[in-house]
């Protein structure tokens, strides 16, 4: 966390007129997805651009060589930029070859990482953005807040001031007269330009053609009109040829706005040419007579050459995974606080600009795997921003805090139930009758603010579970229950029914008292090591009396398990191969529940109605989504469901403690769309996003209850 | 993922009307003419610039345009100076010729130096670009899978055409729509053979629907900074292609 990226959360998420922009977007933005994806076999055009990637990444310094001679051969200039400093240089001396005083831009992402238009304007060349999106910000003098819609944090009202003063006349909030006056006002500058500059979407190493896409038509203007065009390339956007093109066209239209096909894809090989005039074929007719090609560099080839990160230049630039993130449809795009926004910006960011600054834009991950899910080119988002935190753990060490904690406490299971002993007792002042905590006192002020805290348990789990110690000798099935950190110490009634639950399905289930912390916190911040210990304690715990399965009701800790702790071991194959056999015994509760009593049948419809919500790691890391429902409704429960049902509820991450207003904001989406079903009970199978919920309700002095599967069917069971 | 189509004219009329194009079946090539001549009286043309299309030569459509009081101007450089020369056999050539041509158009006193006479020509044939209220393209291919035409050519100018007038209208005949994205390329180096010396064309456009924007905020609006309306006439029947 960082005091910067504090207060910029905070500025965001009090700026209404971003809220509201964020709103009207994140509505179009899921309206566009539901129509797009609805009858579209979304996984086999994923494959195919993900091998088209994986391969031209691998064979990216071949194809470079390729790409280079073709280029040139069909008439432009290839020139490659070692860093942003080079790639400016060089276009810099292009103007200046050509006397340029004005130029026209086309949108590209690689433009704002090496800072191309301060850079010209800085030598008194004016640079206009030709995007309307991004030329409404180059007006307000921001950042662009998205990858493909730079002005979505723009309001109407904000836009007519912004092209009012632009274009000297008196616009008002009507959008049609807004967009005919942009035009117009684009129109001249394109006429007017002597170097237009554009990025490339997709460069073909086979014929040397770069590709523009632009749904507005100012790709086609600025790469045309005026007489010389210069595109800066990153060197991942190099594939072989048109066919592995025409797939990465296929889905990145679909994921920006919903279309088949880009308006216009700009299929540009060398300079523009004509034989009309005796002698010679000469450039420059209708269309620029010098072409260059910048391909930049800036930290990409060492991502080539690092195993962690490769897939990060994968990326097509579709802005999928913003336009899922929870934080994002909080905060938008600028509050990261460098060009590239969201998860994979965090990783773009440590390659292409500093470590320090993707530390803090890593630092806002839920890790709630939304994008993961939906990104296109299936890029795993939340491994790298795992694998960035532990790099830079192991780079510049852990704040001492962390440190502690993890280090000595988490490792320690006789110190953590100690400190969490003196706790329950120190609470105390602070526990309202129905043991809650809903104050606390100075430098803890900020835990209690966005929700009310459950009190934490004076009896341990271990206590109340002496009967439950072990299996014995049956020819039932044996489960070890993993309780996690949360229901040992808060929600150990919870953990107590489950195991009843268990018994009822004709289970032998039983509590592994060696178990300890599953190591998540740890993990994710990136101690490596507090980590691996950690997963050997729960490992023996849990193989000890041989176990058929492992029940879990923290999603997060099943995940750890199931497959975090095989990475972990990887070095380790006696200890790995232990990881393995455990790891296909994990199961969530009601998975457990449906595999015990199969037969089981339906009950009548009782006049209970709930909503589920699913949990991050439940749905996404484990695929669990549909087998809590089945249990539920097998059990005579009604599900309403609620809207977005498996989006994050603001507990993921270190986002609830470093940004608790953050994490308010993304619950309060949450609660409205608990509070909409109308229904009184919301049934969750992750103790952490009870206890989220439940305070989050609880501060709003709802009625509503909040309870884990276990929970409601201990009584019906 | 290329999947033949059975019907891929019909996959592309109905993709590329999704898309928000306006598109029209003409059953040949004198018929895509009189669909044309009636667009253009009820959409109250008067300025129209046209790219290289043998489609137009062969129906001499733009002595039909001109016959009907409308000012049209052939962008392709070559077809252009044969305008300009009043269409004689062009036996004659040379620079001077051209110089002649050129300077009398633009109505400057022009060298005979190629690069000053290439300047003075985009000037001139660009600016006919930004005030036409309809250009005229021929596309090379169009896509079933997409709905999207493939427009090629060497000058830059074919891309003005299709994105700076008012009305865009392309013509596209029923044999050179192609299943999918895959199938495009074959059929650009059949029907562009290079004059230039280069594999490729140097500007391929691919053209789907209409252009729109979403970045003014309140809804997404037709007509970014392209046209505001975009035709495309099919013709279902072969084009005899030259012939008088």
């Amino acid at each position: 966390m960082s005091r910067a990226m504090a207060e910029r959360v905070h500025k965001a998420l009090a700026d209404e007129n971003l809220q509201t922009a964020l709103t009207r977007l994140l509505g179009l933005i899921k309206y566009v997805r539901q129509i797009t994806f609805a009858n579209l076999d979304f996984e086999a055009l994923s494959s195919e651009i993900r091998r088209v990637k994986e391969t031209s990444i691998a064979n990216l310094p071949d194809l470079v060589g390729q790409f280079k001679l073709q280029a040139t051969k069909a008439g432009a200039i290839v020139y490659e930029a070692e860093d942003a400093e080079d790639a400016c240089g060089y276009i810099s001396m292009v103007t200046r070859e050509h006397g340029v005083k004005h130029v026209v831009k086309s949108k590209s992402m690689l433009g704002e990482e090496i800072g191309i238009r301060e850079h010209l304007e800085k030598t008194g060349i004016s640079v206009t953005e030709t995007d309307i999106g991004e030329w409404i910000v180059q007006l307000a003098n921001e950042r662009p807040a998205h990858l493909v819609g730079p002005a979505v944090h723009k309001t109407i009202e904000q836009v007519a001031e912004l092209v009012s003063k632009a274009t000297g006349r008196n616009i008002g909030i009507e959008p049609q007269i807004l967009l005919d006056a942009s035009r117009e006002a684009l129109r001249q500058t394109y006429i007017q330009a002597d170097m237009g500059m554009s990025g490339a979407n997709i460069a073909l190493a086979e014929t040397g053609s770069l590709i523009v896409v632009t749904n507005e038509g100012n790709g086609c203007m600025s790469t045309t009109m005026p007489p010389v065009h210069v595109a800066m390339v990153g060197y991942e956007k190099i594939v072989s040829g048109w066919n592995d093109a025409a797939a990465i066209l296929r889905l990145l239209s679909r994921c920006t706005n919903g279309m088949k096909m880009p308006v216009y894809v700009s299929h540009i090989t060398g300079p523009s040419r004509t034989d009309a005039i005796p002698g010679s074929v000469h450039t420059g007719s209708g269309g620029p007579r010098e072409v260059h090609i910048v391909l930049v560099d800036n930290g990409r080839w060492q991502m080539q050459e690092t195993d962690d990160f490769r897939e990060a230049l994968y990326c097509i630039k579709c802005g999928t995974c913003l336009n899922v993130c929870p934080v994002f449809a909080s905060v938008a795009g600028q509050t990261y606080g460098h060009i590239y926004q969201g998860g994979i910006g965090a990783i773009l960011t440590a390659f292409l600009h500093s470590a320090q600054k993707a530390e803090e834009v890593a630092s806002l991950c839920l890790g709630c795997m939304a994008c993961r899910d939906a990104c296109p080119v299936r890029i795993d988002i939340p491994r790298m921003i795992t694998a960035l935190k532990t790099g830079l753990a192991r780079e510049k060490g852990l704040p001492w805090l962390s440190k502690m904690a993890y280090g000595r406490v988490l490792k320690n299971q006789p110190t953590f139930d100690r400190l969490i002993k003196i706790g329950s007792y120190v609470q105390q002042p602070f526990v309202d009758n129905d043991l809650m905590i809903r104050r606390l006192p100075g430098s803890l002020k900020s835990l209690t603010q966005t929700i009310s805290l459950p009190s934490l348990s004076r009896r341990p789990l271990g206590e109340r579970l002496k009967g439950y110690s072990s299996p014995g000798r049956t020819d039932k099935p044996g489960v070890a229950f993993y309780s996690g950190c949360v229901g040992s110490y808060a929600y150990p009634e919870t953990c107590e029914q489950a195991m009843q639950l268990l018994k009822k399905c004709g289970a032998q289930p039983y509590y592994p008292e060696k178990q300890a912390c599953c190591g998540a916190p740890a993990y994710f911040a990136g101690d490596m090591e507090t980590a691996l210990s950690l997963a050997r304690t729960n490992i023996a715990a849990l193989e000890e009396m041989k176990p058929d399965f492992i029940a879990t009701v923290c999603p997060g800790c099943a995940n750890v398990i199931k497959r975090e702790y095989l990475a972990l071991t990887a070095n380790d194959t006696k200890l790995n191969r232990r990881a393995k056999a455990l790891a296909g015994k994990v199961r969530d509760l009601s998975q457990l529940i449906l595999e015990l009593t199969p037969s089981r049948s339906e009950k009548t419809l009782s006049n209970q109605k709930v909503t589920y919500h699913d949990p991050c790691h439940l749905k996404r890391g484990l695929g669990v989504f549909d087998e809590p429902r089945k249990l539920l409704k097998r059990e005579g429960f009604e599900i309403v469901e609620m809207a977005d049902a498996d989006a994050c509820c603001g507990f993921g991450g270190h986002v609830v403690l470093s940004y608790p207003e953050l994490s308010k904001s993304i619950l309060k989406r949450k609660l409205d769309n608990i509070e909409a079903t109308g229904v009184d009970t919301v049934v969750t199978n992750c103790l952490p996003c009870v206890l989220q919920l439940r305070g989050g309700l609880d501060k709003r002095h709802s009625k509503i209850k909040v309870v884990h599967s276990a929970d409601l069917l201990i009584n019906s069971l | 993922m290329s999947a033949e189509v059975t019907n891929p004219v019909a996959a592309f009329v109905e993709e590329a009307s999704k898309a928000g194009a306006k598109v029209y079946e003409a059953s040949s090539a004198e018929d895509a003419g009189v669909c044309l001549l009636k667009m253009i009286q009820e959409k109250n043309v008067k300025t129209a610039v046209k790219s290289k299309s043998e489609i137009a030569n062969t129906i001499k459509l733009r002595e039909r345009l001109a016959k009907e009081g409308i000012s049209i101007v052939e962008t392709d450089l070559k077809e252009w100076l044969s305008q300009l020369s009043g269409d004689k056999p062009s036996g004659k050539k040379t620079i001077g010729y051209m110089q002649e041509l050129i300077s009398e158009a633009t109505g400057q006193k022009l060298d005979n130096e190629p690069r000053a006479l290439l300047d003075a020509a985009n000037l001139f044939l660009r600016q006919r670009c930004v005030e036409a209220d309809l250009g005229i393209s021929e596309a090379s291919a169009a896509i079933a899978e997409t709905g999207s035409l493939v427009v090629a050519g060497n000058e830059g100018v074919t891309r003005l055409v299709a994105v700076l007038p008012r009305i865009h209208v392309t013509l596209v005949e029923g044999n050179n729509v192609v299943s999918s994205l895959e199938d495009v390329f074959g059929k650009i180096q059949t029907s562009n053979p290079s004059s230039t010396g280069q594999v490729m064309p140097a500007y391929i456009t691919y053209i789907t629907g209409r252009n729109t924007t979403a970045d003014i905020p309140g809804a997404v609006l037709a007509r970014a900074q392209g046209p505001a309306e975009e035709y495309i006439i099919v013709i279902n029947k072969p084009v005899k292609r030259g012939a008088e």
